[in-house]
């Protein structure tokens, strides 16, 4: 072990001192920021929390936990407040400025008004946090999801699935390079998905909607849900030619095309 | 160059003052860490240099690191290419674990993010699962504004002009003005 090592080991431990319990290992890239005031910050192991350029701070206020999993790695600049409960699960990847927070606000060292407005944060296993994305207070997000950079999360998003926007809304799955942001074909199962609260992706195939979804008013909400998605109007008297999904597949595709042809957004 | 564009040029700089002497020293110091610096290359401020891999700095750049450190992380194949006549702004990072490219006289603004991966400095915590880096290209000529972050695999065309707090997903073609999440072309040409 060389000195180095040993410095960085014993400065590491020296601004982590406020922490319990901390695992093996952390890494620390700069100086980061930890009040502690009445509660506890849990670190799991093989944590990688990066302050350089900006510093990251972590809060916890009274009889708050922050815990952080095993295999988490932080990027800088990240802002992760708890005055109830923050949750970060096991190997999930947080990118630089993030904010986590389970109140609407910060409150000041000892601040007591705030704690009847907290919601616990809880995010899971393996997920991909891009950067700049805040996650609002109540939020919960499933083991393996992706949040794209820039987007603001404020209601659950499932497992394995990708989310962006300004209000995080699904638009694929997890890992699926293909679906990041535009390509409407690998988007589409999801949007139908949850908009027909069915249990797994349809396939776009030609065989026919069961019955009990096939009505005028759950055709609607597909509309609307995928007006929602794509900035697409369809005609509102499609969802009565509606006979399966690969019909609306076509009809969506088909207006993305004319859209494109006329200048695209 | 007219002598009254000279005279005035001089006395900007005077005006800059003992920062714009001990700069260029500076630079030689600060830069140590990189590869190659070309001639004329100035900081402001101490830059934090990561460099495992290959970081080269063109001349006449200006990197401004007075509110917050300018961050140049490059990984064990990391290549970082910055062209001439470059200036970032205070608080940038630009980290390579593949290659990041930036060509001459682009402006980067405050706080902008240049990343081929999308964990930029610290690396994949041990046992995850990895992410392959994927290049990222910056045109001649092109502006980024304060608190752009460039996503990994993006390309920006020469003198392309990216407006602030966007996200750059994929490619901007050259010359065109593009903003928000993600960022799409406002105006051509």
């Amino acid at each position: 072990m060389t000195i180095r090592t040993r410095w960085n080991a014993a400065r590491t431990r020296r601004w982590l001192r406020t922490c319990a319990p901390v695992g093996e290992e952390p890494l620390l890239v700069g100086k980061p920021t930890i009040y502690v005031y009445g509660g506890q910050v849990r670190i799991g192991n093989h944590l990688r929390l990066a302050s350089r350029p900006v510093a990251s701070h972590l809060v916890a206020g009274p009889r708050a936990v922050l815990h952080i999993g095993n295999n988490v790695s932080i990027g800088y600049g990240a802002a992760i407040a708890a005055h109830q409960h923050v949750h970060i699960g096991d190997g999930t990847r947080i990118g630089p400025f993030v904010i986590i927070m389970d109140t609407n606000f910060h409150g000041a060292s000892g601040d007591q008004s705030i704690q009847h407005s907290c919601r616990p944060v809880t995010i899971g296993a393996g997920c991909r946090i891009g950067s700049r994305v805040t996650i609002t207070r109540g939020v919960t997000i499933g083991d393996g999801a992706e949040i794209l950079a820039g987007s603001v999360v404020s209601s659950t998003i499932p497992p394995g699935v990708c989310a962006a926007g300004g209000r995080a809304r699904i638009i694929g799955r997890a890992g699926d390079m293909a679906s990041r942001w535009d390509s409407a074909a690998a988007v589409l199962p999801d949007v139908l998905m949850a908009s027909l609260d069915l249990e797994s992706p349809p396939d776009l195939d030609s065989s026919p909607i069961p019955a009990h979804l096939l009505t005028y008013v759950r055709m609607q909400g597909v509309l609307r849900a995928i007006e929602d998605r794509f900035g697409l109007a369809l005609d509102p008297a499609f969802a009565h030619e509606i006979e399966t999904f690969a019909d609306i597949a076509a009809a969506v595709q088909h207006a993305l095309r004319e859209r494109q042809d006329t200048g695209g957004l | 160059m007219t002598l009254k564009e000279n005279v005035l040029r001089r006395w900007a700089r005077l005006k800059e003052g003992p920062a714009w002497l001990t700069s260029s020293l500076q630079a030689r110091f600060w830069l140590r860490g990189c590869d190659q610096v070309g001639a004329n290359t100035r900081t402001f401020w101490r830059p934090n240099i990561e460099n495992q891999g290959r970081i080269v700095i063109g001349a006449r750049v200006r990197l401004n690191s007075n509110w917050a450190p300018i961050e140049l992380v490059s990984g064990p194949h990391g290549v970082i290419d910055i062209g001439d006549g470059v200036y970032i702004n205070y608080g940038s990072m630009i980290s390579a674990h593949l290659r990041v490219q930036i060509g001459s006289n682009v402006m980067v603004g405050n706080y902008c993010i240049v990343a081929d991966t999308e964990t930029p400095g610290i690396g994949d915590p041990p046992g995850g699962p990895s992410i392959e880096p994927r290049p990222v290209e910056i045109g001649d000529g092109a502006w980024l504004a304060a608190r752009v972050t460039v996503l990994p695999g993006s390309r920006i065309g020469a003198g392309a002009v990216i407006a602030a707090g966007s996200v750059v997903a994929g490619d901007i073609p050259p010359g065109h003005l593009a903003g928000g999440i993600p960022a799409r072309i406002l105006r051509a040409g």
